[in-house]
């Protein structure tokens, strides 16, 4: 199990990198949003794959919470985007 | 059990991964939303509940279930509010947009009625409270009482509720799970293979025909997790759905799809 959670999370790790490349690269904010939302969610599952070798419940409570504060700012930066630019 | 968790987990990791691919290689700021949306809840709803399966923890589990059901709640919401402020901001240009030039109208909401205090309702929101931090003491039946009393003095009753039926609901369920399993493949599939070169990018229009907003949204919803699709405005008077297609074959397929989800959603919502 120590290894195969390792092993998962570095694929996390890298394929977070290629969300990293669409935030630096955009171009439009939206992108970047998309981008950041993402890498977020890979992080939660990165902390969801620790509790499968932990057994600690601590982790998938950092997975729902961070999954949670996603939404709510993706939520928030998509509204103002589009308040920003269409008002 | 390990065996079963760590292959759950391994196709949550790989969707993720897939996700994160696809947001890197898909053309188009909307198409990439797709690959978002669509891929990366159920990857990470695949990897807790595995989580949860492999270590055979019912704490474990049980947060998993919680994270999996707001995972299917929130991401079509953040999918459509992204979508749309992505076309509003946009510069992107279609070869066929139904939404150009349309100014959609908010949805009516039906009109609100009074707050109304139900003690039941009350009590067993404490009991949900204590049930999430595992632990009946003054401390946690207290605090539940003040966050209960806090959502039940904001939240609006609907002023004629109409009652779900639970067993369409789960019809309805079904058969979202079973649309959010396809467009989950034919995400993976487009990613991993150069199918994005035939990307042909499209905003469909298609009149709802449900009988109430509850319904409509649970439509909108659905549309997200089909293949292909993404919903971007829900516009009311009259009632439309604006999706955005990645590979654009006229509007019949989606209109037949959106059909059967319309019967679908109308049947939870029982009848005044």
């Amino acid at each position: 199990m120590d290894t195969f959670v390792t092993v998962g999370q570095i694929a996390l790790g890298l394929g977070a990198l290629f969300a990293v490349a669409r935030a630096v690269k955009g171009p439009a904010i939206v992108d970047r949003i998309v981008a950041v939302d993402l890498i977020l969610l890979l992080l939660a599952a990165g902390a969801g794959a620790e509790a499968a070798r932990s057994g600690s419940e601590v982790y998938s409570a950092i997975a729902i919470v961070v999954a949670l504060i996603t939404f709510a700012g993706t939520v928030l930066v998509a509204r103002f985007v589009e308040w920003r630019d269409v008002e | 059990m390990t065996l079963l968790g760590s292959i759950v987990m391994s196709l949550g990791i790989a969707l993720s991964v897939l996700s994160a691919f696809g947001v890197w290689r898909f053309p188009t700021a909307i198409a990439r939303m797709h690959a978002a949306t669509k891929s990366a809840s159920l990857g990470l709803a695949l990897v807790v509940l595995g989580a949860g399966v492999a270590s055979s923890s019912p704490g474990i589990v049980g947060i998993g279930v919680l994270t999996t059901a707001l995972l299917f709640l929130t991401a079509p919401i953040s999918g459509h509010l992204l979508g749309r402020a992505s076309y509003l901001t946009g510069s992107e240009r279609y070869r066929f947009d139904a939404l150009a030039g349309v100014e959609a109208a908010p949805l009516e909401l039906e009109p609100s009625g009074e707050t109304d205090f139900s003690f039941t309702r009350w009590l067993g929101l404490i009991a949900v409270w204590a049930l999430l931090w595992r632990d009946v003491s003054i401390g946690t039946i207290l605090g539940g009482g003040a966050v209960a009393l806090a959502i039940e003095w904001t939240r609006r009753s609907v002023a004629s509720p109409r009652p779900v039926r639970l067993g369409a609901l789960a019809r309805f369920a079904m058969y979202y799970l079973a649309a959010l399993i396809r467009t989950n493949a034919r995400v993976a599939w487009e990613v991993a293979t150069p199918l994005q070169d035939e990307i042909d990018e499209a905003i469909v229009g298609i009149p709802l025909s449900v009988e109430s907003p509850q319904a409509a949204l649970l439509v909108a919803n659905a549309v997200t997790f089909t293949p292909g699709t993404l919903a971007i405005e829900l516009s009311g008077d009259p009632l439309m759905l604006y999706a955005h297609v990645l590979h654009f074959e006229g509007e019949a397929p989606l209109r037949s799809e959106i059909n059967r989800l319309e019967s679908l959603a109308d049947a939870v919502f029982a009848r005044r």
